[in-house]
């Protein structure tokens, strides 16, 4: 293994060790909440940073695949009876599905035409989530998920739900990893830069492109589904476009292309809201002003920074 | 010799340009093939249509025996066809080893799930794409410049590592567009000897080139293209005596002198 | 975000007794008013991204500005409205052109991902702001005269209607005149079409952008100003018009200006007849729908020459 190698998965033990620690010094559920969702969001940021820093588009519709994995689990689980770990798989697979359908035609052109579609898409499933509501529950919402169970053992607490979607993120991490210190990763970066020559080398720049979008999508489902189990309750505020817009955010902000980036800057900007809600009246402005004045003069995000700081010539940390 | 490549009635326009008409050609393997002509006459586009970068209005393409006309560029890469560019290309935010080990794509296999899950076949085929690469670094000249990101490579560097990311995946045929412009004549020389040794191991090498006591020099056929047609086809010492090259290339108001 | 109000022509009118024809008439009318608004949103849209290839999501916050402006100008310092108007337009293009030389110049990245980015939070920012002054509650900004409607093929027509469609008109005018007839127009033609020929000819490229951007910020005023009294007035109102402004622009052909307008009227016509003949209830989805589809089908939009640039 090479020493970057082994410097990630020293980072992801390093990770694990402070997660493993962290309920005993915190034991207030509120906390812990916070955390939980913290997972989620480092969940879909982590699929998102693939897309985002290694293939170079940019998704505006993350929180619809989001919402998607969402509204999947909770109405079959929650209507249909159906077993909540295979209907989060299936979730998985259609929102694949329908990643691959809004890919195909929008990848294969020049220019940034998967924002454009993404964008649509989310504002499209928002209505639905809104007006459908014989089945969604409509604007007020849909309840009466029944919780994920582990062995027998429902996860039905923040504590139980903590190990579970922190066990999950690790777990995440560690294929995003695998993928991108692999030839395939090493196609992405390559058509990133120069769709020509990647091509020109062997790597089929149109499939890589849709894949790495749907893996994307897939990290987002699966958070999705998580979410609806650990709260019981989805409606369709959570999964907006401002959504997907904070979500970006978080890649940008920790750094586009590292992985460590993407846990960052969900840790940063998840509690964020929260922490100014003592300022609610400037909220948005603050939130708006750091994020602004962020993108102006650390355009490479926080941890792009650190990086380039400690390792000027030699490439990624992770 | 049969051809490994064989480009039929090549046409295609630019708006009011005919940029190639009819144009048609054969590259062996193991022998260099110059494509000539003054600027504009379509050798870049030519090489452009062949490696599926655009498609041209009518003409067949046949490389090894395969019809390959329209095939996107890392199916032609996967057939043993790979290129260089004449304005550099490579991926300069990547070191000079993992833009070699790009290059060996076309010789490797595994897809998303397989390297998520960090199968053990990839660690062992991972391995030999090192190896490999490291092979090409050392064939030219680069292995001290391994870490280092190749966008910060010497001009001349660049190019040398664009060579060796087209040889890297065993190719059957290389297209070379340019490889030695903006070079100093020691780079050029140099640069020369690598292209006959790529020939000497039986690969098929076709050479758009402005230079032409390289040309001269190294290739065992030379095609003249002018406006998009080709005017002459031939070994070396017979396209220097050509009237009509010569005629194109005085009119051309090209540096003739160079051909002696 | 779901149930903003546009052109208030809504299936009621069904009920009434009025004849079919009349109907149809009543939903182009209705169609092409907010189609209209849709067209100036989209052409700010093209200006800045012709001259910076940036997708400006502030676009519709200059929007949501240009009614808060003209509110205030009437209400706060009492200005007549033949003053207001005008004076809420040119505000908003000094805050458009502000926006340029304090957030996208002074970015350390040239990375369109990034600059696009800059332009989200702005936006962000600049809501915050707006709720701060103007508060959450909708405010009413009237008419810019009286209200007498008028009936014209069975279709009631009011003078805000005639003044949507009349200044949309003007400004095309406007803008036609100023690219093609002055020397600063024309440069900044040259900047879009190629920025270092033109700054070998001495064109200020920076500046060029500048005016765009303040142009841009005219135009989201000038909808702003129009639209507002006809559906209500607050600081997010911009957000769903901006987005399908947006949509009317990939619709035309991103950055194509005659596919800005003709995207913008098929857009409002599209989405009126579709919530008077089908259902209201996915009005909001049909622009998304739409630009889906365009990007589908045709990703050169309806003045794409040919279908996309492919990789």
């Amino acid at each position: 293994m090479t020493s970057s190698g082994k410097r990630f998965y020293a980072g992801l033990l390093a990770l694990a060790v402070l997660l493993a620690l962290l309920p005993l010094a915190v034991s207030n559920p509120y906390y812990l909440n916070v955390f939980n969702v913290v997972a989620l969001n480092v969940m879909v940021v982590t699929g998102l940073n693939l897309l985002i820093g290694y293939a170079g588009h940019i998704s505006l519709g993350h929180a619809a695949f989001f919402g998607l994995g969402a509204y999947i689990s909770g109405i079959l689980t929650g209507s249909y009876g159906w077993e909540p770990w295979l209907t989060l798989i299936f979730a998985a697979a259609v929102v694949a599905l329908v990643a691959t359908i809004i890919g195909v035609p929008t990848l294969r052109l020049k220019g940034n035409y998967l924002v454009m579609a993404t964008l649509g898409f989310n504002l499209i499933v928002s209505v639905l989530m809104v007006q459908l509501d014989d089945i969604t529950g409509g604007p007020s919402g849909y309840s009466g998920i029944p919780p994920l169970s582990l062995f027998g053992h429902a996860i039905a607490t923040d504590q139980s739900f903590y190990w579970l979607a922190w066990g999950l993120v690790l777990v995440g991490l560690g294929l995003a990893r695998n993928l991108v210190h692999s030839r395939v990763g090493r196609g992405l970066k390559a058509l990133h830069e120069s769709p020509l020559a990647a091509a020109a080398s062997g790597v089929p720049i149109e499939a890589y492109k849709v894949k790495v979008f749907v893996v994307s999508a897939v990290y987002a489902s699966v958070a999705g589904s998580l979410y609806a189990h650990y709260y019981g309750i989805i409606t369709p505020a959570t999964f907006d476009i401002f959504k997907s817009v904070e979500l970006v955010t978080m890649c940008i902000i920790g750094g586009m292309g590292s992985l460590w980036g993407g846990l960052f800057g969900a840790a940063l900007i998840t509690p964020l809201p929260q922490l100014l809600a003592v300022v609610e009246e400037y909220k948005d402005i603050i939130f708006g002003g750091i994020l602004l004045v962020l993108l102006i003069f650390l355009p490479q995000g926080v941890v792009g920074w650190l990086e380039g700081k400690r390792m000027r010539p030699g490439g990624r940390a992770f | 010799m049969a051809a490994l490549l064989r480009i039929e009635g090549l046409s295609i326009r630019f708006g009011g340009l005919q940029a190639l008409e009819d144009f048609s050609l054969a590259a062996p393997a193991g022998s260099i093939t110059a494509l000539i002509g003054p600027n504009g006459a379509g050798k870049t586009t030519a090489i452009n249509c062949v490696s599926g970068v655009i498609a041209p209005d009518s003409g067949a393409v046949d490389f090894d025996g395969e019809a390959v006309l329209g095939l996107p560029g890392h199916k032609l890469a996967r057939l043993g066809l790979t290129r260089t560019f004449q304005n550099l290309q490579v991926f300069g935010l990547m070191n000079v080893r993992e833009n070699v080990m790009v290059g060996l794509h076309a010789d490797s296999h595994g897809g998303f799930s397989a390297a998520m899950l960090r199968l053990p076949f990839l660690r062992r085929q991972e391995a030999a794409i090192r190896e490999r690469a490291d092979e090409m670094l050392a064939l030219f000249g680069l292995e001290e410049l391994a870490g280092q990101p190749a966008g910060e490579l010497a001009y001349g560097d660049q190019k040398r590592l664009e060579l060796a990311r087209a040889l890297a995946a065993r190719p059957k045929m290389m297209l070379l567009d340019e490889p030695v412009a903006g070079l100093n004549p020691a780079e050029t020389e140099q640069l020369g000897e690598l292209i006959v040794k790529i020939k000497d191991q039986g690969i098929g090498v076709v050479l758009v080139e402005h230079d032409m006591a390289l040309v001269m020099r190294i290739s065992d056929q030379v095609a003249v293209l002018s406006g998009g047609k080709l005017i002459a086809q031939g070994p070396p010492d017979r396209i220097q005596q050509n009237p009509e090259v010569i005629r194109t290339y005085l009119g051309g108001g090209e540096e003739f002198g160079l051909l002696a | 975000m779901q149930n903003a109000r546009l052109g208030r022509v809504g299936p009621k009118e069904r009920e009434s007794g009025v004849s079919f024809g009349e109907q149809i008439a009543q939903y182009v009318v209705s169609g092409l008013t907010t189609g209209a608004v849709y067209a100036l949103v989209a052409l700010g849209f093209c200006l800045i991204y012709n001259a910076t290839r940036i997708v400006n999501f502030a676009q519709g916050d200059f929007l949501s500005l240009g009614g808060l402006m003209a509110y205030t100008f009437l209400t706060g310092a009492g200005l007549p409205m033949i003053l207001a108007f005008p004076c809420a337009v040119v505000s908003v293009a000094l805050v458009g052109a502000l926006l340029e030389r304090l957030a996208i110049r002074p970015a350390k990245s040239r990375q369109v991902m990034v600059l696009i980015f800059i332009t989200i939070a702005a936006s962000i920012l600049m809501r915050g702001i707006f709720k701060h002054l103007w508060g959450k509650e909708a405010l009413a900004l009237p008419p810019l005269s009286p209200e007498v409607p008028l009936k014209v093929l069975g279709a009631t027509l009011t003078p805000q209607n005639l003044w949507v469609l009349g200044m949309t008109l003007a400004a095309i005018v406007a803008l036609l005149w100023f690219f093609n007839r002055t020397l600063t127009g024309k440069a900044m033609r040259a900047t879009a079409i190629n920025p270092s020929a033109a700054a070998l000819m001495g064109i200020d490229a920076n500046r060029m952008t500048m005016y765009s951007f303040g142009l841009a910020g005219g135009l989201g005023a000038l909808a702003g100003v129009l639209i507002t009294p006809i559906t209500s007035l607050s600081y997010e109102v911009g957000v769903i018009m901006g987005l399908k402004g947006f949509a009317a622009a990939v619709l035309g052909g991103y950055g194509s200006f005659v596919g800005a307008i003709l995207g913008g009227l098929v857009l409002g016509l599209i989405e009126s007849l579709t919530a008077g003949l089908v259902s209201s209830v996915y009005k909001d989805a049909v622009a998304f729908v739409v630009l889906l589809l365009v990007l589908f089908l045709r990703p050169g939009g309806l003045m794409g020459v040919k279908s996309g640039d492919r990789v």
